[in-house]
């Protein structure tokens, strides 16, 4: 079931510039998505659209099927954020931090927010003024706010912008916790395609205002029919594959069609006069999709 | 209802937590402290000679009251407008470009919410930076005078010169408090639409302190003499009036219906444009 539905999301700034043009896709219960592109691509748009921070010229995004635009307390009920940079107030700890922010959900409860405090390890320094507090630390609050009061929906920007590799490896096991046992379902914009490949199940690829892929993350998919071919004879091989209709990229990856098993086409090659020096799965990087993308585009 | 007062009292928390809001009460104490020494060492030359010349007692008349609206009348108009706007210049201005403005509307809350309560927060802090400028202005002239004696008032730009006793001139000093606080909530109303536009908190507390001196400069300039209506400052002077032995209520409470219906409108002008706005860096 999707949580979150973004429909046919159209935002050209006051400049002219196109930031987003017809952008659709869903974010089901349950799972990690990840928005991925360059910078400019309209990730943060996207995520600015969702909290009714940004207003779009066309389309909308449902949550739990209330719609952003016309009902933005009800929708923005379920969803915890870290938009941007999280800037809290300095000269106040972070526990009036959390207070001043929950009270703008209507929402206070001591008990859940030191449980919160205690899950993103900030116990010890929550009285403390946040101007003392360390990125790592602000960000690690910043989870906490957005996790305040129980949103079924995380939405996070770049959340590990900024953070040491300790830092980003506590920040992604925490919300990989999340997700397991709590059955948080999470939107994660990034430009890290590492972070996306560990932590996302799928992910939606922007270039240009534009959605260029939506699906599977490479390394989470399940039957792939993708095998890594070594030949001399590239010319050859790729006019034996056309035939075939399977599909190789220009570092030889090739992808099966469905009506053929894999054996059926290296005989296919081997009968076209290939010489086949290799042939083993290859489990496709979610860098190698990114730069496919980049490059046809 | 509770909830509006929690979200409030976060507000609050914010403003009351920042220490440029003390330094208004502390350059104001720092003032009174600078105006009552002089009054110690020089006299009151002017307020003497209008007592004398109206032909009351001066020894009667020199009271803690009428040095702490002395105080009052010269520093009001120097440092209140200043911190006034600087105050609610920054409520809207500086939270959205710091970032706290996107953290605060990722949580369900509406704009108009938002906003409002941020409005009477700097409203709020007018009425009580007045309140507090009023009776500090009291206290140090008690220590000079000590209690009792007369009240001599005097507004001049209103005509306004009047005689009490102590009592009823200590009741005419606090509900003449109580209106200029009132009056001075059109100072944060300006200062608080201009923050509501994408601009540097800084250009908002100059604009609202630009607005109010050429307003004033305006109206006490002849060639505006026709058009006082349209000056803020003759309304906010409205103040005065209730020092006036009879006190003329309809042409008070016209004034403080302009001033409360400007305030609307600024509130409103300014949610419009804040509403209207993206909020993204």
């Amino acid at each position: 079931m999707a949580l979150l539905e973004v429909r046919h999301l159209t935002k050209r700034w006051p400049t002219g510039r196109l930031a987003l043009d017809d952008v659709g896709f869903e974010v089901r219960e349950g799972e990690i998505l990840g928005l991925l592109g360059h910078n400019g691509a309209g990730k943060s748009t996207i995520m600015g659209i969702t909290l009714g921070m940004v207003r779009p010229d066309v389309g909308e995004v449902r949550i739990g099927g209330r719609s952003v635009q016309n009902n933005r307390g009800a929708a923005l009920q379920q969803i915890g954020a870290i938009y941007e940079a999280a800037v809290f107030y300095d000269y106040l700890s972070g526990w009036q931090n959390l207070r001043v922010l929950c009270s703008l959900s209507g929402w206070w409860d001591e008990t859940e927010v030191k449980r919160v405090v205690q899950m993103v390890n900030l116990n010890r320094a929550i009285r403390q003024k946040t101007a003392t507090y360390s990125h790592g630390m602000r960000q690690r609050l910043a989870l906490a706010q957005a996790l305040l009061p129980q949103p079924k929906i995380l939405l996070l920007d770049e959340p590990t912008d900024g953070l040491d590799p300790e830092g980003i490896r506590e920040f992604r096991e925490l919300i990989l916790h999340l997700r397991k046992h709590h059955g948080m379902t999470i939107m994660l914009n990034s430009h890290l395609l590492g972070e996306v490949e560990q932590m996302c199940d799928r992910c939606v690829i922007l270039k240009d205002g534009k959605k260029v892929f939506e699906g599977q993350v490479p390394s989470q998919e399940k039957s792939r029919r993708i095998f890594q071919l070594g030949t001399n004879d590239i010319g050859l091989a790729r006019e034996v594959l056309d035939r075939c209709g399977a599909t190789m990229d220009k570092f030889g990856i090739v992808e099966v069609p469905l009506q053929m098993e894999p054996h059926e086409l290296v005989t296919a090659l081997v009968n076209g006069r290939v010489q086949v020096s290799a042939w083993q799965p290859h489990r496709r990087t979610l860098e190698e999709l990114y730069m496919g993308l980049s490059s046809r585009s | 209802m509770t909830l509006f007062f929690q979200q409030w009292y976060g507000e609050l928390l914010k403003l009351f937590s920042r220490r440029r809001t003390y330094i208004g009460f502390g350059a104001f104490v720092a003032l009174e402290l600078i105006i009552l020494l002089l009054i110690k060492k020089f006299g009151m030359g002017p307020i003497q000679k209008a007592i004398v010349g109206s032909g009351q007692s001066f020894e009667y008349y020199f009271s803690a009251l009428t040095v702490a609206s002395t105080i009052m009348g010269f520093a009001i108009f120097l440092l209140g407008a200043l911190f006034l706007s600087l105050v609610a210049g920054d409520i809207v201005a500086k939270e959205g470009e710091d970032g706290h403005m996107r953290l605060l509307l990722a949580r369900p809350v509406s704009r108009f919410r938002l906003l409002l309560l941020k409005y009477l927060t700097c409203s709020g802090y007018a009425f009580l930076l007045v309140q507090f400028f009023a009776w500090t202005s009291f206290l140090l002239g008690l220590t000079l005078r000590g209690w009792g004696g007369g009240f001599f008032a005097i507004v001049p730009e209103i005509s306004v010169v009047a005689f009490y006793d102590w009592g009823p001139g200590l009741q005419r000093y606090a509900l003449s408090s109580l209106y200029l606080g009132l009056s001075m909530t059109l100072i944060s109303s300006i200062a608080f639409f201009l923050s509501c536009f994408r601009i540097k908190p800084a250009t908002a507390t100059i604009g609202a302190l630009t607005y109010i001196l050429v307003d004033f400069i305006m109206r006490t300039s002849g060639f505006m003499e026709n058009y006082q209506f349209l000056l803020l400052t003759k309304y906010m002077a409205c103040w005065g009036r209730i020092l006036a032995e009879n006190i003329d209520w309809p042409l008070i409470w016209r004034g403080y219906a302009v001033i409360f219906a400007v305030n609307i409108t600024l509130f409103t002008l300014g949610y419009a444009v804040f509403e209207s706005r993206d909020l993204k860096s």
